[in-house]
């Protein structure tokens, strides 16, 4: 029995992180939002503060791709301590960004700047 | 009394009569069921795509098995090209213009519906790279080495004055890389999906959106085959078959091979080609808590001008993995674009970070250097 426990508890530690971690273009794990809605992790490639868009690079090994999204003005920004404005986020910067797809393409309901150290 | 003794004496005498692990070997310890994947994964690798089954309609390659061939796993001829443009310190991998692997050829049907042979070399690209093809043995083993190991051997700032730096390269979403030459991409089953994806354009649940032409959308017509092109077994059977594969067994040194490996280290070279590292935690017993020969830091190093091509991730064009040194003794070329043709050449081209390990290289009588390369021979 405590070994099933104890297995049982690993296993959820090992399943954390990649659950928390998953891959970029991986849809949100919400079914009821899983149609429309979608977290993209990757690298600022180009921001457009004034057109309100976000260009993420994402992907898998070398497969690379480059995501376009909107912001609204109901978007939140969010950083380490801070209310990043979209004209703070430069190329190179690592973001996580919680979208969804409309008819006018991908919406951004939030972004996050991450801090991933020695950028 | 005796038998304690007797069993030892028989472990070690089974122990030292294994046969060595062959180029293209399964790893020694797998259970029956991780063999049968093996062996399946093994076909799945070895398949050979038509455009009705996926290929294309760019591509480099029509099967995993066309540049990691004699045996599967092993080095192929091909050489493959890469393209990213560097606006220091930011590194642009051109997604959006086709990059960072630029396909070289493309499908009857592609052919014909814009007359190109291969995929348009990136407008902006500021560097061209070419890419042999590696082995891949022992790469499962290199998976599960932990990040914390590579961070405890990396020395960005050279805090030891050693002129060795190495640090961690980053995939686009921020985690540690180490697959590629230039250390870019973090886990193995991301590098085995993406290079479906970037060398046969083969869709899959990973990667389930095909490759554009140069940044733009494919013509009507050119991909008859339905995405995902291969399902998630086909997936993670590749992925199995890859992880499994054994890094061969290193030839037996004689008195020269081993005074070369003590010249080795003598002369800095194991500062960055670690000689051996341990794997973490894994299911698979072969690959769990396992010490096994690497000869890599897995961190990025810069290598000086002359070996300069493209950046990717942190890396600047300068800057590239430290290569396991895993089959030397079958290379016919060395370095990342294969520009060697001897272990010499390879030493000698060392640049920036390397130039302290070139120098003393360059320096050793005579003896010394071919002790030197004899050991590299035995790997």
């Amino acid at each position: 029995m405590q070994r099933l426990i104890r297995t049982a508890a690993l296993t959820a530690i090992l399943l954390v992180p990649l659950v928390t971690s998953a891959p970029a273009d991986r849809h949100a794990l919400n079914l009821a939002q899983a149609a429309t809605s979608y977290t993209y992790q990757g690298t600022v490639r180009a921001v457009n503060a004034r057109a309100g868009t976000l260009e993420l690079i994402t992907g898998v090994g070398m497969s690379l791709r480059v995501v376009r999204m909107k912001t609204a003005p109901t978007t939140r920004l969010v950083a380490a301590g801070a209310a990043p404005r979209l004209a703070d986020l430069k190329p190179g910067d690592v973001v996580r960004a919680e979208c969804r797809r409309t008819a006018g393409g991908l919406v951004a309901d939030r972004v996050e700047k991450l801090e991933v150290g020695a950028r | 009394m005796t038998r304690p003794p007797f069993a030892v004496a028989l472990l070690l005498l089974a122990v030292g009569c294994q046969k060595p692990v062959k180029p293209g070997d399964p790893l020694r310890e797998l259970s029956r069921a991780e063999r049968d994947r093996f062996d399946r994964g093994k076909v799945v690798f070895d398949s050979v795509f038509t455009p009705e089954t996926g290929l294309g309609p760019l591509f480099n390659a029509t099967g995993c098995g066309e540049c990691h061939e004699n045996p599967a796993g092993g080095r192929g001829d091909e050489v493959e090209v890469h393209a990213t443009a560097f606006r220091a310190p930011v590194c642009d991998p051109l997604a959006q213009e086709g990059g960072p692997v630029i396909q070289q050829h493309t499908t009857p049907a592609l052919k014909q519906a814009l007359g190109i042979d291969q995929e348009p070399f990136p407008p902006s690209a500021t560097a061209r790279a070419m890419r042999t093809s590696p082995v891949i043995f022992g790469r499962g083993l290199l998976d599960l080495v932990p990040d914390s190991v590579l961070l405890a051997y990396a020395d960005p700032d050279d805090r030891n004055h050693d002129g060795v730096k190495g640090r961690p390269n980053r995939f686009v979403d921020g985690r540690i890389g180490r697959f590629g030459r230039k250390g870019f991409v973090p886990t193995l089953r991301e590098f085995n999906a993406g290079a479906y994806a970037a060398e046969m354009s083969v869709t899959n649940p990973a990667q389930p959106t095909e490759e554009d032409v140069g940044g733009k959308p494919l013509p009507a017509g050119v991909d008859p085959a339905p995405d995902p092109e291969i399902n998630q077994e086909q997936l993670d059977l590749t992925d199995d078959f890859v992880r499994f594969l054994a890094p061969p067994t290193p030839l037996k040194l004689g008195k020269d091979g081993r005074h070369g490996r003590d010249v080795f280290s003598q002369i800095g070279c194991a500062t960055c080609h670690i000689p051996t590292l341990r794997t973490g935690y894994s299911p698979v017993q072969g690959l769990n808590n396992q010490e096994f020969a690497a000869y890599t830091d897995l961190l990025l190093h810069d290598m000086g001008a002359e070996l300069a091509d493209i950046c990717l991730g942190l890396a600047t064009p300068a800057d590239f993995r430290t290569e396991p040194l895993l089959d030397l003794r079958g290379a016919e070329h060395f370095l990342h674009d294969g520009r060697a043709t001897t272990l010499e050449q390879a030493i000698e081209l060392h640049g920036g970070e390397g130039s302290g390990a070139r120098d003393h290289f360059k320096a050793l009588p005579a003896a010394d250097r071919a002790a030197l390369i004899a050991f590299l021979k035995s790997l």
